[in-house]
């Protein structure tokens, strides 16, 4: 009798109960534990993996940026090098350059998200969508080639301006290579990027919702500003956070173009742990912490906001 | 590639939306007609990406006014691009091995034997989100310099002083291998979970297991076909991240072709353009095969999803 009882349950419960509680059923509740540790066993690859190449190279970064690098013995030297004015410069720097590409790409990305939503003709839809994530996916050392022969000294749009309406942008005080020349570029990436998360958030917006709010007397403007908004609201914020940190931990693209140029956090670590001149790993732990410490906050903000939208989407 | 390759977090989310169980839905009919501020910026947007694609094709194939190859023949004859290029699709190949044969079968055996854990693998494939390529990489260096402390030799039960003594794997491609799979684990993992989701994993297990058939038996000839384009995705995205990795190539001084690429852009634009139009194609066709297998799939073989569907249980 337990038995039916245990099976009727379990085809519907999930996967890992039914059959735990089958297996249980048949060789009586006592030596399930047994079952509990073959089921563990079935992970140990995996986790073995993940434990040597990916916690380890963490701890061992928490734990070198606390200890001196020669000696090994503990010291707080390596966070006093972090706070320097070059290496605080260097987190402004890549912060600013972050925060600003994710609130231009999250905001221009979201309404380009909607507008992709919008199209009626599907084969345009799909076509925008795989445009894309091929251009999001290309990124690095050859986009940040593409925009030098874009927008570089001698690229081709800085060229065609210079003929054509006979101004010439790197007069004007532009450059490629400056700040607001690698916001440019990295903006190149996070726009798809915005668009291909936003989009299955605006897919959860029901039309029966708006609906409703034009029976009950709402104007577009009311729909968004009362229904649309709030709902689509903690999306857009862990989108934003997903773009923040896409950029922060930016390296390719910034190396390539200008060549350590402009001072970013990864950079920087580069230039202490691969330099010609020294090497110090301690300086290039406490950066790496200093950027795990910056990208924990973005990523746990993301998966908090994660967790608010599948109330609305019923996951 | 924003942090490494094409970044882990983009592939991620190019691996949800040709992935994830329910696909995006219809808007309404209403919306949309005429003139609208998002139609118009997304008319902007769409030109920002295309004019660095179009000058980069003009300026990688023209020199002064005139079309001229020269910059393409170069390259080709430069005996350093095939080498790195074969480097290269060495190392995708093999990451891509590791990961699907790591990756899939934990999965699945996580889904059926042990739903409490799927919160452990959703932290371990989000861990590299807060810790980039370049990051990632300076802990490696550490770890298999051979000087590593007790602390790190207990806690990986012997293996690091291991694998220190015996392979010696600081700086060599294996190391740069087993760094990929952890890089490109946010998206295989995503791609495979969203798959597993949306068949009906549990069902098809259980009756296969009542046909007789073992574990293995029924993970290769039951579950992975249904879950095919969920991992031929992943794959896809793992290649051609692995193709434009350069953060853990250059920390680890192996000479791939990303790197390759670098060195030969800084010198001459032209051969740069025509190298990064390229590597556009190549991401091209990865898309392009993940979009038509999970179309041929959706579409050829019927069912929400082109799935096995056995409705009622869920």
């Amino acid at each position: 009798m337990q038995q039916q009882v245990a099976r009727g349950r379990a085809t519907s419960s999930s996967a890992g109960e039914s059959l735990k509680a089958a297996a249980r059923a048949r060789r009586g509740g006592g030596r399930s534990w047994s079952y509990t540790l073959t089921s563990w066993l079935g992970l140990v690859p995996f986790l073995l993996f993940c434990l040597l190449f990916e916690i380890l190279p963490a701890i061992i970064i928490i734990q070198g940026s606390f200890s001196d690098d020669t000696t090994g013995a503990p010291t707080l030297d390596n966070y006093r090098h972090m706070f320097s004015s070059e290496n605080i410069h260097a987190f402004q720097n890549s912060i600013s350059i972050s925060l600003v590409t994710a609130l231009i790409g999250g905001g221009i990305g979201a309404l380009a998200a909607y507008g992709v939503y919008n199209l009626r003709t599907g084969w345009l839809r799909n076509l925008l969508i795989g445009f894309s994530s091929i251009a999001a996916n290309w990124a690095g050392v050859p986009l940040a080639f593409a925009f030098v022969a874009t927008l570089g000294v001698t690229g081709f749009v800085t060229a065609a301006l210079q003929n054509w309406l006979h101004f010439n942008l790197y007069n004007l005080g532009f450059s490629l290579y400056s700040f607001w020349g690698l916001v440019l570029v990295y903006v190149y990436f996070q726009l798809p990027l915005m668009i291909l998360v936003t989009l299955p958030a605006l897919s959860a917006l029901r039309p029966e919702w708006r609906e409703a709010a034009t029976n009950l007397g709402a104007s577009n403007f009311t729909y968004w500003r009362r229904v649309g908004l709030p709902i689509l609201f903690p999306s857009l914020i862990g989108a934003t956070m997903l773009l923040f940190a896409n950029s922060f931990g930016a390296f390719a693209t910034a190396y390539a173009l200008a060549q350590g140029a402009i001072n970013l956090v990864p950079i920087q670590m580069d230039y202490v742990v691969n330099g010609n001149v020294t090497v110090d790993f301690g300086l290039g732990n406490a950066l790496a912490v200093g950027m795990i410490v910056v990208l924990l906050v973005a990523v746990s903000l993301y998966t908090t906001m994660l967790r608010r939208v599948s109330r609305w989407q019923g996951r | 590639m924003s942090q490494s390759g094409p970044s882990n977090i983009t592939a991620r989310a190019t691996a949800d939306v040709y992935t994830r169980p329910d696909q995006p839905g219809r808007p309404s009919r209403k919306a949309g007609r005429g003139f609208s501020l998002s139609k118009v910026v997304l008319i902007l947007v769409v030109l920002y990406l295309v004019v660095p694609l179009g000058a980069a094709l003009a300026f990688g194939i023209t020199s002064g006014s005139r079309i001229d190859f020269s910059g393409l023949q170069r390259t080709f004859s430069n005996p350093d691009f095939g080498q790195t290029l074969l480097t290269s699709l060495e190392l995708a190949l093999a990451t891509t091995i590791i990961m699907i044969v790591l990756v899939t079968p934990t999965v699945y055996w996580t889904h059926l034997r042990l739903p409490r854990a799927r919160p452990l693998l959703e932290f371990l494939s989000l861990v590299p989100f807060a810790m980039p390529a370049i990051v990632l990489s300076v802990g490696l260096l550490q770890e298999y310099s051979g000087t590593s402390g007790p602390l790190i030799n207990i806690l990986s039960l012997g293996f690091v002083p291991f694998l220190n003594n015996t392979f010696n794997i600081i700086n060599t491609p294996p190391l740069l291998v087993c760094a990929y799979v952890i890089i490109a684990l946010p998206f295989v993992y995503r791609a495979i979970d969203n798959s597993l989701r949306s068949i009906n994993t549990t069902v098809l297990t259980e009756a296969a297991y009542s046909l007789g058939s073992g574990w293995w038996r029924t993970f290769l000839t039951v579950i992975l076909p249904n879950i095919w384009p969920g991992v031929i995705s992943a794959a896809l995205l793992t290649f051609s991240t692995v193709m434009g990795e350069f953060t853990l190539a250059t920390l680890f001084t192996i000479y791939t072709f990303p790197i390759f690429l670098n060195s030969v852009g800084q010198n001459d634009p032209h051969q740069a353009a025509s190298l990064s139009i390229l590597s556009f194609l190549f991401t091209l066709i990865c898309v392009l095969a993940i979009i038509v297998l999970v179309r041929f799939r959706r579409g050829g073989t019927g069912g929400i999803g082109g799935q096995v569907e056995i409705t009622g249980t869920r």
